[in-house]
């Protein structure tokens, strides 16, 4: 479970990214966070592993609070939670399957993760992930040889191996052509069904987000202006959360 | 006219382009005067050069042909030389990566450390390498430790110096997935940064063991043990038959290492 | 899970190449190891090492301040034009010669041997050039000068060969469209490419020339190395102190200034 209470979140500039959020999160949710680009949708997911620090409040997840969390503290909490970003963010001049075992690396020896040697037991694992994203027969091609919607998929078989029970995902599908970013959306809705993962996105796409998401989060300048079930968001609920300019971000997108 | 001013022009269609006002000649200028100064400190004078430039195709005369003879000699200090470039290179390279990472401002938040990193790079980089050899021998006596200890220095700051750059440039993304996995900062150098270095690295290390062959050549000429030694001696008893193997033998070793440095560099690019 | 077994035993099988590279790397650090000599350090090479730490820390200040022919200041000042006339005098040596080694301008067999040439030309240390130019001009700054101009023209021409071979033809074809000379080529289509790099890579030759100009003085051949090897032999740490700290700050200023000079030569800005 995620429970925000009361969270502010200001930058060091002055900027308020996030004012006064109120929102819980029940495990097994799958959550899509819409709004404006700089409304303030990647600094809320950011806050729940701590990448980002919120200012005032408080952030539980699965009952720890997030805000007061320290060094070797916060790394625990992260292994916890996976992370998916945009641009993949994959190690480019390695195999698929290494991509996936750098996930194993903070719990090994140190003289393992020096040499970076994994057990048998670690790459079968890191294959079974691969192959719950169907991509087991690219494991030993290196990434930057893969396709978009390939990568990503890598990028999700590594985010399995964690055994996260949280997975945050930071525009997963805005660099990908639209038949592969719905594969991947799909993806998602597997893992969280067969898995019973709680998943967040934020994401651009409005329709993407309302066929697949079961819950809808609507920001604006850092406020929460909507919150409920995918199946109930209305043109009018979307004109408020885009204050008038849906028009223009589908098309800017 | 005064050349320097900028100049205005106005088009036949009433608009005016102004030309900006170049600084060549005023570099010219500066160099002219260095040249000028130059040339009388350093007593520099052509005529002298044309009338005694003789001596030097004479020594180059008595190198040729080299001693043959003098060749079994060679092969113990040349081989030194060797080892003393190789253990050099492989160490300084070692080291240079943990400064490195220390120097660089996208993984160290801490700008003093930052800052005082770069600093002792750049620091280590002034020194010249025979100057450095010289102070080894004061400090660790005559011999090829001086030697592997100039070099050593010479290569953690030339291989540090283009690692952190490196880093410096490295794609970030991967390393802050690192991050959200739980993985400590060191961690996730390891596991994002460092396969993308990597090559670099390698490269940078087999050009600058290439190069500190080289250099490692005339380190005998202060003590500091190798072929620079035998070089050093020939030369006092102006015995330039021998210097003249020497120097054969030095460019034939130096061309193989370049050669094999060369395929290997291509190779891991 | 049958599948899965399958693609691990699939793995690529490094372990071979990784253990025999293993193998040969440890087997040259032994080997590298036995170069080693550690019977010539003794104590007094701790004390020595301390001396010359306390000497940079507390150096001579007369020596460093004083503006006459003996001072730091002056040595400097010649040690920099020793460096700026060599690197102009090689710079000059090496146009003609990179490109009599080009091979996209003369013959396979001509450039092949001009390479060859300059590979000797190359090799050979600067310390040897430097001796046998004091047999020519007798010791002093001059033979310094030659020194550096020999030295340079090795690395000079190489570089400007890389500049040379890249060179874009097709701009030659649009000029003789519109009706150039030869000459009027060369001016307007080739100079212009050329000129930034060129003068780029001289720059990048006179930083490094001034290193190695630091240690001429050590064979008499000018400049500040003769102070530094007497004050060095005359246990006058103080002394050392102030001739490296002047030094240092020297090269760093000249690195610093070179590496502006050059953004702005070859990126524009």
């Amino acid at each position: 479970m995620i429970k925000f209470q009361n969270v502010n979140k200001k930058y060091d500039n002055g900027y308020e990214a996030l004012k006064d959020i109120n929102l819980t999160i029940e495990q097994g949710e799958y959550v899509a966070v819409i709004g404006l680009s700089g409304a303030g949708k990647s600094t809320l997911i950011r806050c729940i592993n701590r990448m980002h620090d919120i200012s005032s409040g408080s952030l539980l997840v699965n009952d720890v609070e997030v805000s007061t969390l320290k060094g070797k503290e916060i790394r625990k909490l992260r292994r916890g939670i996976g992370m998916i970003f945009q641009s993949f963010n994959l190690v480019n001049r390695i195999s698929s399957l290494k991509n996936v075992l750098v996930s194993f690396v903070p719990d090994m020896p140190i003289w393992r993760k020096v040499l970076g040697l994994y057990t048998k037991k670690q790459k079968i694992e890191a294959l079974e992930a691969l192959d719950r994203m169907n991509i087991l027969d690219k494991a030993f091609t290196r990434v930057d040889q893969l396709s978009g919607g390939q990568q990503q998929r890598v990028a999700l078989a590594r985010t399995l191996a964690q055994k996260p029970s949280i997975i945050l995902a930071d525009e997963p599908v805005a660099s990908l052509d639209p038949i592969t970013a719905k594969q991947v959306m799909t993806d998602f809705q597997r893992i969280n069904e067969e898995m019973n993962m709680t998943i967040i996105i934020n994401i651009h796409h409005v329709d993407l987000a309302l066929e697949y998401a079961t819950r809808v989060v609507g920001i604006r300048s850092g406020e929460i202006v909507y919150d409920g079930p995918a199946s109930e968001v209305t043109e009018q609920i979307l004109e408020h959360i885009y204050n008038g300019k849906l028009e223009e971000e589908l098309s800017g997108n | 006219m005064n050349i320097l001013k900028a100049k205005s022009v106005e088009l036949p269609n009433g608009k005016t382009v102004t030309f900006k006002r170049s600084k060549a000649p005023w570099i010219i200028l500066v160099l002219l005067i260095c040249f000028y100064y130059s040339v009388q400190i350093t007593g520099f004078d052509l005529q002298v050069l044309a009338k005694r430039i003789g001596q030097f195709w004479v020594i180059i005369g008595d190198m040729i042909p080299p001693n043959w003879k003098y060749l079994n000699k060679l092969w113990q200090p040349l081989f030194d030389t060797i080892k003393m470039s190789l253990l050099g290179s492989i160490l300084g390279s070692i080291f240079a990566l943990p400064l490195a990472y220390l120097a660089s401002s996208n993984m160290i938040k801490n700008k003093p450390v930052v800052a005082a990193f770069k600093f002792i790079l750049s620091l280590l980089r002034t020194l010249p390498t025979l100057v450095a050899a010289l102070i080894a021998t004061f400090v660790f006596g005559i011999g090829t430790m001086a030697g592997t200890v100039a070099i050593f220095i010479f290569t953690v700051a030339y291989v540090g110096k283009l690692l952190y750059e490196a880093i410096e440039n490295a794609d970030l993304k991967a390393f802050e997935a690192m991050h959200s996995m739980g993985h400590t900062t060191t961690s996730a150098f390891r596991c994002a940064i460092m396969p993308q270095i990597l090559p670099n690295y390698l490269s940078n290390a087999i050009f600058c063991f290439e190069g500190n062959v080289r250099y490692a050549a005339i380190l005998g000429y202060v003590g500091a043990g190798g072929i620079g030694l035998m070089l050093n001696e020939s030369l006092g008893w102006r015995n330039y038959a021998n210097v003249g193997m020497i120097l054969l033998l030095l460019v034939v070793t130096v061309y193989i290492i370049e050669s094999i440095s060369e395929y290997f560099r291509k190779k891991l690019m | 899970m049958n599948s899965i077994e399958k693609q691990l035993l699939n793995e690529p099988k490094r372990i071979v190449q990784n253990v025999i590279t293993a193998v040969i790397l440890f087997a040259f650090i032994m080997w590298s190891l036995t170069a080693v000599d550690l019977s010539n350090f003794t104590s007094n090479g701790l004390d020595i090492a301390k001396n010359i730490l306390l000497g940079i820390v507390t150096p001579n200040t007369d020596l460093l301040f004083t503006f006459n022919t003996n001072g730091v200041p002056y040595l400097l000042v010649e040690t920099m034009a020793i460096a700026f006339l060599g690197t102009i005098v090689g710079a000059i040596l090496a146009i003609p010669l990179a490109f009599l080694s080009a091979s996209n301008i003369v013959p396979k067999p001509v450039a092949f041997l001009v390479r060859l040439f300059l590979i000797f030309v190359r090799t050979i240390p600067a310390i040897v050039y430097g001796l046998m130019f004091i047999r020519v001009t007798g010791p002093g700054p001059f033979a310094g000068v030659l020194t550096m101009a020999l030295t340079s023209i090795g690395m000079l021409s190489k570089l400007f060969v890389d500049v040379i071979e890249d060179l874009e033809v097709n701009i030659l074809e649009s000029l003789e469209s519109i009706g150039c000379t030869p000459f009027e080529k060369i001016r307007y289509g080739i100079i212009p490419q050329l000129s930034a790099m060129f003068m780029s890579i001289v720059i990048y030759r006179y930083d490094m020339n001034l290193r190695d100009a630091a240690i001429l003085g050590l064979v008499g051949a000018g400049g500040i190395g003769a102070p530094l090897i007497f004050a060095m032999n005359g246990y006058k740490w103080s002394e050392v102190g102030s001739i490296l700290i002047g030094l240092m700050i020297l090269i760093l200023i000249v690195e610093l200034i070179s590496n502006k000079i050059r953004n702005k030569l070859v990126r524009g800005y």
